[in-house]
């Protein structure tokens, strides 16, 4: 059971020393992601000015800031979501493992795989919770029924949906509450292994039991997968991230661990944005 | 507060105004629809009916001891019957009771006309022996002493006091005087004759037992609505070989070619034609069932070419002559059973045929009457008219009455001229005839055949519906095979890969050909498609390699084109480079085609096909249609299919990109998938139309109604036979009924198409709609 008390509201509450990381000065091993001066143009509007962060290893990082700051731009540019979108154009670089995705000899179905994601609304594949949860197996090639059931039942239990699916793996997927329908999007998506697991505001259309599932389910994700989550709840953020990065107007304005982020903001409009003053 | 009340008040009116006319609207489509259903039921219904047979006048006779009735007869509206004796009288009966304003009174039985036949001095007393009928309504009388003369009862209308009445009259075609049949004038113990406007041809049975065939030839021509006293003819007398030593019965068939003489159980067939020598032709012996069967009666069907033979067990069989391999042969095509198990065997004492039609009666020695219809094989009624076997019976010259001279129904002591009438429209139809095969006069097997009209009189309509319906099924498979891949493929690339610029100008375009109307199609299917096809086959066929292959050729090329080049066109005009492509791909299908036709088909495709491979062609075939309905079908696959795959929701495709699919694999496994209920709904929208497609059909398939599936022969649909013999078919016929039945059947596919095709897509939308 996650605390309900959120860190904003306990000013005294001292974080864990040791989960501190100094931002700026990551080694590469630290690393999972590298955002360099990354400008983003919908057609000739700019969407994303100038960013460049970067998000450590087996941490969760969250996205905040008000709608249409940018955040979930972001988010899309860094398993090239974007590219879908016509008069997108990009500038500077994503780095993973120090080669920039937006290289022209990268395959994007291969970055994908890499760095998956896990949108707003669940969308389960209208198919069988099974076929769902193999689905991205399926496409790389891999048709061994005993590696697809041990990947089907590792990936279920992973997301914490095994117990309640176990028994009707063959039915459709579309029979699941919204909830469960979250969660096995998230099987699916770690099914293949990815690096990074993007959460696009991933219990945005959840009721309030579902989405306290789903915070559990990121703090245990976290051990195996870098996970970063766009959210709009400032809770949420504070709840289940490790880091916290503000936008605004597509800038970034500031970026730090959850704890001083909420607490001790450096920046005014940091400051006026988690204390409810617009947003 | 008051306006408030008013606005609800005025929505309420509005409201319940909408349900109602929303309701109303339902209803009547519905209504409109089962009342088609009905209405053609209601004209098929008719020829699925048995016959019907009423008695409608009992006219008792007052006969002298030693007088019997050879003949009766009936005129054409059924008003006045006849009766000839073997004294020579002929008696005609009024039918029905004058109305009120004719000139002469009469009623029901009243003699209209009372005479005797013998006008001539050479009839002094002369008993008849024997009357004998042709298919005509000309009789021939054949005397005890040898005395033959030609008569022919007629009735003409007259109009007074705008009644009409009947007036009977007789005729001598030959004059009043006696005819010379037997060189030797002896008596002829049989006889038959048969005539048309030039020749009139007797084959006989002398008391002294020779076989004689006799032709009187014109030297101007025969009437016979007028009296003949100073006819000029030339008699030829000829004797015919016969292998046997009795005759039982003789009959000519009425375009004077064939004479059928039967003796005992044997039947020989005399060839007529030559004027110098009676050849035979054949010898039927059928084979009887029963241990001491015995044929008991032949008669000829209408149209010249069937015989019917009735045996003693109560069977009927038909024969006709059939090509074989060792040339015509006459052969035993169907059988009739007469009698029901009630009334056991019983012989058939005599066959009666329709002049028009192929039915028959049968009177079974126990007076049986039973009523078939040959081709349909049609057992059309069964029962008594008469306590015993009549001594006359004839059908009405319309096939809707008949006379018969029996005993009297009310008093057993006497005889009396019964008139009944007969419903029998549609025998020729049965649901058998109209979907097997059926062993037509003249045709070497049974077969498959529709051939509703010709230019013969005694033509024979042929209802099968199979090749028409096989057409139907041909032309729309042909333009699905066609349509299906064009169209799915482009709805896919529209949907899925196309820029939204781009799509918008396109997609209604496309949607635009729907609005073609189809004769416009079908006429340039017909009329330029098809000649083009012919001339440049080869041509046609390397398109369907070359279009395919230079549009991937153009694509790879352009996929690997540097991209400061690719930039420099506009994204939406990419894909117009592909019309410079496939101009150049049919520019050289077609100079090619020269080239292979000399190289491979030894100059001409066409006629390698038929000359060397033994493929028949056809200029208007199923490849012309297939592509002409297929471009018809198209826009409404593609737009239909296109709105399912572009509306497969995006955050599907999103999903399953980002688990690192390929936008092909994301397309094969999800959006496919998720469409296929509307995708599926396309196709059967499609083949719908493909079905109930008309104006293409009868342009470009030639309506040949033939059973292959050959790519080069045409084929007729139930629409464009609809369309092509609706005009022509007289109301209320067999063929309009059947033609409706076609309609009915049309209908029924459309149905069963829509239905299935409903229910498939309920199903895989239950599956596979995402939300």
């Amino acid at each position: 059971m996650i605390s309900i008390s959120p860190k904003v509201l306990v000013p005294g509450a001292e974080p864990t020393i040791e989960k501190k990381l100094d931002l700026t000065n990551l080694t590469p091993e630290q690393i999972a992601l590298d955002i360099n001066q990354l400008n983003l143009f919908y057609g000739k509007k700019q969407a994303l000015n100038n960013i460049s962060m970067s998000i450590p290893k087996g941490q969760v990082t969250a996205f905040i800031g008000p709608s249409g700051c940018g955040k979930s731009t972001l988010l899309r540019s860094i398993n090239r979501m974007n590219d879908l979108v016509d008069d997108c154009h990009i500038t500077g670089e994503i780095n993973l493992h120090g080669h920039n995705i937006y290289d022209k000899h990268v395959d994007v179905a291969d970055l994908r795989r890499k760095v998956g994601m896990v949108f707003q609304r669940p969308n389960p594949f209208p198919k069988t919770i099974y076929e769902n949860v193999v689905y991205g197996l399926r496409i790389m090639g891999e048709n061994n029924r005993r590696n697809l059931d041990e990947a089907a039942e590792q990936s279920l239990r992973s997301a914490a949906l095994w117990n309640e699916v176990k028994d009707r793996l063959h039915e459709s997927a579309l029979g699941l509450s919204g909830g469960q329908q979250q969660r096995l999007v998230i099987a699916r998506a770690i099914a293949i292994q990815p690096e990074v697991l993007l959460l696009d505001e991933p219990t945005s259309a959840l009721d309030p039991i579902s989405t306290l599932t789903i915070e559990e389910l990121i703090n245990d994700l976290k051990k195996q997968f870098t996970v970063v989550i766009v959210t709009h709840n400032m809770q949420q953020a504070a709840r289940v991230s490790d880091q916290t990065a503000f936008m605004y107007m597509g800038d970034l304005i500031e970026y730090s661990d959850t704890n001083t982020l909420f607490t001790t903001p450096l920046k005014k409009k940091t400051e006026d944005y988690i204390t409810g003053r617009y947003g | 507060m008051a306006a408030l009340t008013r606005s609800t008040r005025s929505r309420g009116v509005k409201n319940s105004l909408a349900k109602w006319l929303i309701t109303l609207g339902g209803i009547s489509v519905l209504f409109t629809l089962v009342l088609i259903f009905l209405y053609l039921l209601y004209v098929v219904k008719p020829i699925f009916e048995s016959a019907k047979i009423e008695q409608k006048v009992n006219i008792s006779l007052n006969l002298a001891d030693n007088e019997n009735v050879l003949a009766s007869g009936v005129d054409e509206l059924q008003e006045l019957a006849y009766k000839i004796t073997n004294t020579g009288n002929i008696d005609f009966y009024h039918l029905k009771t004058s109305v009120e304003q004719a000139t002469n009174e009469y009623s029901v039985g009243d003699k209209a006309l009372s005479t005797s036949l013998f006008t001539g001095d050479s009839f002094n007393q002369a008993k008849v022996v024997n009357v004998v009928n042709s298919f005509s309504a000309t009789k021939l009388l054949h005397t005890e002493n040898g005395q033959s003369l030609l008569v022919q009862p007629s009735f003409y209308a007259k109009y007074l006091n705008d009644t009409r009445e009947i007036i009977p009259q007789i005729y001598y075609p030959l004059g009043h005087d006696s005819l010379i049949i037997d060189e030797q004038q002896r008596p002829l113990s049989t006889l038959a004759f048969a005539m048309d406007d030039e020749k009139i041809v007797f084959v006989g049975f002398t008391q002294d037992k020779r076989l004689i065939k006799t032709s009187f030839i014109a030297e101007d021509e025969f009437s016979v609505t007028s009296d003949g006293d100073d006819v000029d003819y030339e008699t030829i007398f000829q004797q015919i070989d016969l292998p046997s030593k009795s005759v039982d019965e003789i009959k000519v068939t009425p375009d004077l070619n064939l004479a059928f003489v039967r003796s005992g159980s044997t039947v020989y067939v005399y060839s007529l034609n030559d004027d110098d020598d009676v050849e035979l032709k054949a010898t039927i012996t059928p084979t009887l069932d029963d241990k001491g069967s015995y044929l008991t009666s032949m008669a000829l069907l209408s149209g010249s070419s069937s015989v019917l033979l009735g045996d003693s067990s109560g069977r009927v069989s038909q024969w006709f002559e059939v090509a074989t391999e060792s040339g015509r042969e006459f052969k035993q095509i169907r059988r009739f059973t007469a009698d029901n198990d009630k009334q056991g065997k019983s012989a058939i004492a005599a066959i009666y045929t329709e002049q028009y039609r192929k039915s028959f009666y049968t009177m079974s020695a126990n007076g049986m009457v039973n009523v078939f219809y040959t081709t349909s094989e049609a057992h059309l009624w069964q029962g008594k008219l008469t306590s015993s076997q009549p001594e006359a019976l004839a059908i009405a010259p319309r096939a809707n009455g008949l006379t018969i001279v029996g005993n009297d129904p009310l008093d057993a002591s006497k005889k009396s001229l019964q008139v009944f009438s007969v419903h029998n429209e549609h025998p020729e139809v049965t649901w058998q005839a109209l979907w097997q095969e059926v062993w037509y006069e003249g045709y070497p097997e049974p077969d498959y055949i529709w051939q509703s009209t010709s230019g013969s009189d005694d033509f024979e309509g042929k209802f099968s519906l199979v090749p028409i319906s096989f057409g139907t099924i041909k032309a729309a498979l042909y333009a699905m095979l066609f349509a299906v891949p064009i169209a799915l493929t482009a709805a896919i690339y529209t949907a899925y890969f196309m820029t939204p610029g781009m799509r918008k100008k396109v997609k209604p375009t496309i949607e635009m050909m729907e609005a073609l109307p189809t004769v416009i199609l079908g006429f340039l299917a017909g009329l330029w498609l098809a000649p083009l096809m012919e001339e440049y086959l080869p041509a046609i066929f390397l398109l369907f390699i070359f279009l395919p292959l230079s549009t991937l050729m153009a694509a790879f090329a352009w996929h690997n084109l540097p991209n400061h080049w690719k930039e420099k066109l506009p994204e939406t005009l990419a894909p117009m480079l592909l019309i410079p492509v496939m101009i150049l791909a049919i520019y050289t299908a077609f100079s090619l085609s020269g080239v292979l036709e000399v190289a491979f088909f030894s100059g001409d495709m066409r006629q390698y096909l038929t000359n060397d491979l033994g493929i028949d062609f056809d200029q208007r075939n199923a490849l012309v249609v297939g592509i002409a309905m297929g471009f018809a079908v198209i826009p409404t696959i593609f737009s239909m299919a296109e709105d399912a795959i572009f509306s497969v929701p995006g955050h599907l495709t999103s999903g399953s990109l980002a688990l690192g699919a390929t936008p092909w694999q994301t397309l094969i496994k999800v959006v496919l998938l998720t469409a296929s209920p509307g995708i599926f709904s396309a196709i059967m929208m499609g083949l719908g139309r493909a079905v109930g497609e008309t104006m293409i059909v009868l342009m470009a398939t030639g309506n040949t109604p033939i059973l292959d599936w050959s790519i080069f022969q045409g084929m007729r649909t139930l629409a464009a036979n609809i369309a092509v013999e609706m005009p022509e078919s007289e109301v209320g016929s067999s063929h309009y009924r059947i033609l409706f039945l076609a309609a009915f059947v049309l209908f029924i596919f459309t149905f069963i198409f829509n239905t299935a095709a409903e229910f498939v897509r309920q199903r895989l939308r239950e599956k596979y709609s995402s939300m």
